[in-house]
């Protein structure tokens, strides 16, 4: 018997297949992450809002698509969507009458859900001191958003969203059940045409492993981008003796 | 509107009920597996041994890097032929469920996060509560068991809850290995009385309620272990306005 459970020659015959079906994860990762950060603002203003008409959809938005699992959103999405006549027969249904629109149409929903309370919670920390002076300097709201509160929330988020990124890379392998021909999908049907367990799978294994820690890497760089003025005590993760090379290097970075 | 009758709908509900009960025991299982592996594994990785903590990072690396339902499929395709090569001959003979699936790979996947999260508690305790026990010359196992473990569960307990939730959301996932849980059931009940929306939304209410009845628990929880740790409330006089 084989010690390696990995046939070789599998391997290298079916990269090429595993590569386009990453190709496919990563599109069907970065237009979700997109529209979802964009609906997450408006949903968290919402959500943060002393208006209780207003708060009250947010919350219902955030508790349901957060707390649903992503295979049963996808469901909804692909088979439950369809039953509605106005949107089977309107503009729309380009949208949710393709197995792509339908992932990104739920993968969306859930990031943003998952996004507001990431929003939520960094805008939160910032201290309201901070607030409080540049309104006493008579900075106008709009500026003190964009230019005070959120550079310290994206620092004070930067972990969370990292998480939640991964995590959210992660949680699109479910994809290939309504039909889309993602990485895992692309793995389980070599299983299928050559019953060998391994190989194709744990070769997708180190595609998602090297994709999920190359977002992880890029994330740390950004958390160094974003503390580089107070580079002197930023080793709170880095231990003292360490410090120095971290300035040296910046670039050196292990996940 | 509707194409039910209401003895239709009481066989779904039956067979739904079924699947809730079979996604609760799935889910009990892995994290019941998950979290004595995962104290197991964080406990035995504080070594000072640089090979265990290497160990350590490339386990905690792959399985915090990999989709969950990919783990689950490589133990349901994959399991006989590792439990052959490990036990030989017996090992062999052990079918592979898509429930013994599901269990391991959830509880191996998270038994990582479990870990990391029993290490970083076992880290934050002072250092002082190992130097009393062994000052008063408690054995070591009396000392995890009663000492320490008892201390880390307070301070994990808000990451446990994370993962206890988290993981919740992915036991749908061994569905996809063919196990009849929950939201199998609903996808057949979906497809044969064409109402897939009542169908997936009662089934996402279902997880919802779940999560926010074992939040309340935790909450509670999280103020019985607190109980040493409370002081008499001071009362600042914004908070008596208020």
């Amino acid at each position: 018997m084989n010690a390696l459970p990995i046939d070789l020659d599998l391997a290298w015959e079916s990269l090429p297949a595993l590569f386009d079906g990453l190709m496919v994860t990563v599109f069907l990762t970065a237009l979700p992450l997109i529209i979802g950060l964009a609906l997450a603002f408006p949903i968290c203003f919402a959500r943060m809002s002393p208006r209780r008409a207003l708060a009250l959809p947010a919350e219902i938005f955030v508790v349901f698509f957060r707390g649903a699992p992503l295979l049963i959103l996808l469901y909804l999405v692909y088979y439950g969507l369809g039953q509605i006549e106005a949107l089977r027969n309107g503009p729309f249904w380009i949208v949710f009458g393709s197995p792509f629109g339908c992932a990104i149409v739920a993968l969306s929903l859930n990031h943003a859900a998952y996004m507001v309370e990431v929003l939520r919670g960094s805008l939160l920390a910032v201290p309201h001191g901070i607030v409080e002076a540049s309104e006493a300097l008579g900075i106008t709201r709009r500026n003190i958003f964009l230019w005070v509160r959120m550079p310290l929330a994206l620092r004070y988020g930067l972990k969370a969203y990292q998480n939640e990124v991964v995590s959210f890379v992660k949680g699109t392998a479910i994809v290939s059940v309504v039909t889309i021909t993602d990485l895992m999908a692309v793995a389980n049907s070599i299983f299928e045409q050559t019953y060998d367990p391994f190989t194709p799978i744990l070769c997708a294994a180190a595609f998602y492993w090297a994709f999920v820690n190359l977002i992880r890497v890029g994330f740390t760089v950004w958390g160094r981008w974003l503390s580089r003025h107070n580079a002197e005590d930023a080793p709170l993760a880095i231990p003292a003796g360490q410090a120095l090379q971290g300035l040296a290097g910046r670039a050196k970075v292990t996940p | 509107m509707t194409n039910l009758s209401l003895a239709d709908l009481a066989g779904y509900l039956r067979q739904l009920g079924e699947g809730a009960l079979i996604t609760l025991e799935l889910f009990f299982a892995s994290f019941a597996l998950a979290f004595v592996l995962g104290v197991l594994i964080g406990v035995a990785t504080l070594s000072r041994s640089r090979l265990v903590r290497a160990a350590w990072r490339v386990y905690a690396s792959i399985f915090m890097g990999v989709p969950s339902l990919l783990v689950i499929f490589l133990i349901f395709y994959g399991g006989s032929a590792m439990l052959a090569a490990v036990l030989g001959e017996f090992g062999a003979r052990i079918d592979i469920s898509p429930f013994g699936a599901g269990v391991a790979a959830l509880g191996i996947v998270y038994s990582a996060y479990v870990a990391e999260l029993v290490r970083g508690a076992i880290e934050n305790l002072p250092k002082g509560q190992f130097e009393g026990a062994r000052a008063l010359a408690i054995p070591p196992f009396i000392m995890w068991g009663r000492v320490i473990l008892p201390q880390v569960m307070r301070l994990a307990l808000p990451g446990l809850v994370n993962v206890w939730s988290f993981m919740l959301k992915e036991t749908p996932l061994v569905s996809l290995a063919g196990l009849q849980d929950l939201v199998a059931a609903a996808k057949i009940a979906a497809g044969a009385t064409k109402e897939p929306f009542i169908f997936f939304v009662a089934t996402a209410l279902v997880f919802i309620a779940f999560s926010a009845a074992s939040l309340w628990l935790a909450n509670r929880l999280e103020e019985r272990l607190d109980r040493g740790q409370r002081r008499a409330p001071v009362r600042s006089p914004a908070q008596a306005e208020a």
